[in-house]
């Protein structure tokens, strides 16, 4: 079982190392945005599934703190590039 | 090998299978739309079958619960995301694409 | 099979952050960096060093990528941005490397500077040398760290070190982030926050950021309690709080003028304060410097953990609003006073 779970591993690290060409060609900064999204995913997969394989579930809190962080970099850069354009409703 | 870990087996294999998806579908889709339709519908589907394949392997209630929530707290998080990247880029390519079409904020 | 996972991700690791470094724009090396934070927080997971595998999750990639891409804005003004970037998105996919997240970073691939690499490559030899040769397995201080919980007030080798045994140094972590601050708000020309009610109307990010945020105060303080028994603690339960200060301050509420000045202020220092309050106190007692009374040792160090958690996640949420609104275009509004 274990030698299944150290192959998942493998593979999901290899299917990051994919959507790093998508980070490398772009072309837009939302295509990139995209791959973090992807990491942010699929490291929560690697990290639930190792921390299964060590047999950590510490890991488990690391996953879930990984995938906040993820998230709140795509909503940063969201509110960031289009901070000067949306109407600025009640801003006074 | 016990029943359950033939099942946890098959259920991270389908997991797996849809995270394979979501990275060709980043790779190989023409667009950002559809590259973001493909990514973050297989990885969340493929994270929830892993999260239960883990869970049946672990065999431990209180991971098996926390599993769970984050898958979750997964799905919300970056369904949000999703969406906020969609609206970036379509008011980002809205400028000279489609500059005629204001949407309604 | 599992040295396979090991070398690859020693591969990826040392492949990402020399990416990083010579990517020819400034929007791949962001991403990059965060691509090479997942790999770094997987080389600690590895290694079975879940404290610092967090840490690295959550400052290294997480909280560092945040406000590496609040800086990506001001390297390229935003016109260019949306235009080229359009373009980009129109072509589907063909060139466009030129927008705003891909300034150039330099003007052509320079040389490789070939000394400071030589001086690099000296170093890493020297310190293999020694590590491999000097270091004693599973000696050093473990044994002392572990013979010496049961008097240190928490169960978690680390908490202990960090808040018990070393609590000196913690305590300076936390003036650093404090002195980091008030080093931006003197560099910032003592700008102030702009007041501005709820401003942005986002039919989604305004409900979900009600619904993460609660979610996010509650990781936050698990891993905080977490920390007495297992990897956790402060400084993880701080970036926590302070994301969801960020995700807050990002959705449109009023995070930096909703409580008055002086709260704020008081939040700021609480940390630090009494931290250094309470070693001074345990001293006129007769101990040491942050010696704790050893009944109260579990309480005391729960006490400052929340402090300083506070403190570091309001001074990340003070720190990146602060950037946000001394670069945003509507700077100009009227600032409160």
């Amino acid at each position: 079982m274990l030698w299944f779970l150290h192959l998942v591993v493998l593979f999901l690290l290899l299917t990051v190392c994919a959507g790093l060409v998508r980070v490398w060609r772009g072309p837009t900064l939302a295509d990139r945005l995209l791959t973090t999204q992807l990491f942010g995913t699929t490291g929560m997969a690697i990290l639930i599934v190792l921390s299964g394989a060590l047999g950590e579930p510490t890991l488990l809190n690391v996953a879930i703190t990984f995938n906040v962080l993820a998230v709140l970099l795509v909503v940063c850069l969201v509110r960031v590039w289009t901070a000067g354009k949306a109407p600025k409703g009640g801003a006074s | 090998m016990s029943v359950a870990d033939v099942i946890a087996i098959v259920l991270i294999s389908a997991g797996c299978f849809f995270f394979l998806a979501g990275t060709v579908g980043l790779l190989r889709l023409p667009d950002l739309f559809s590259r973001l339709h493909a990514l973050t519908k297989a990885d969340n589907l493929g994270l929830g079958l892993v999260a239960a394949g883990m869970a049946i392997y672990m065999a431990n209630p209180w991971a098996a619960l926390k599993l769970f929530f984050i898958w979750i707290f997964t799905l919300l998080a970056s369904s949000t995301a999703c969406y906020l990247i969609s609206r970036f880029a379509r008011e980002q390519a809205g400028v000279t694409a489609n500059s005629g079409k204001e949407d309604e904020r | 099979m599992s040295v396979w996972i090991d070398i690859l991700l020693a591969t990826l690791s040392v492949a990402l952050a020399v990416r990083c470094l010579t990517a020819p724009t400034l929007a791949q090396c962001v991403f990059l960096f965060f691509a090479f934070g997942l790999t770094l927080a997987l080389a600690w997971a590895r290694l079975g060093a879940v404290d610092v595998a967090i840490a690295e999750a959550a400052i290294g990639a997480g909280f560092l990528g945040v406000l590496l891409i609040d800086a990506l804005r001001d390297f390229a003004p935003a016109k260019e941005a949306t235009v080229e970037d359009a373009e980009g998105y129109a072509a589907g996919g063909s060139a466009a490397e030129g927008s705003a997240a891909g300034v150039p970073l330099r003007a052509g691939r320079a040389a490789l500077p070939l000394l400071p690499l030589a001086i690099a490559a000296v170093v890493f030899v020297l310190l293999t040398a020694e590590a491999v040769l000097n270091v004693r397995d599973g000696g050093g201080l473990t044994e002392l760290a572990q013979e010496n919980l049961a008097r240190s007030g928490v169960d978690h080798p680390v908490t202990a070190v960090l808040l018990n045994y070393r609590s000196y140094d913690t305590w300076l972590e936390v003036g650093v982030v404090l002195i980091a601050l008030l080093a931006i708000f003197a560099v910032g020309n003592g700008g102030t926050f702009a007041r501005r009610d709820h401003v942005t109307h986002d039919p989604v990010l305004e409900p979900v950021s009600r619904i993460l945020a609660p979610v996010l105060f509650l990781i936050g303080g698990f891993l905080l309690f977490l920390g007495k028994y297992e990897p956790g603690g402060a400084f993880q339960a701080a970036v926590l709080w302070g994301a969801m200060g960020i995700l807050l301050y990002l959705a449109g509420w009023p995070v930096m003028t909703c409580l008055p000045r002086v709260w704020w202020q008081v939040l700021l220092t609480a940390g630090f304060g009494v931290f250094m309050l309470l070693g001074l106190a345990f001293m006129s007692g007769g101990g040491a410097w942050f010696e704790y009374p050893l009944a109260h040792a579990g309480n005391l160090i729960l006490l400052i953990e929340t402090l300083a958690a506070l403190s570091i996640a309001a001074a990340l949420t003070a720190i990146f609003a602060f950037f946000h609104e001394m670069h945003a275009p509507d700077a100009t509004e009227t600032p409160e006073k």
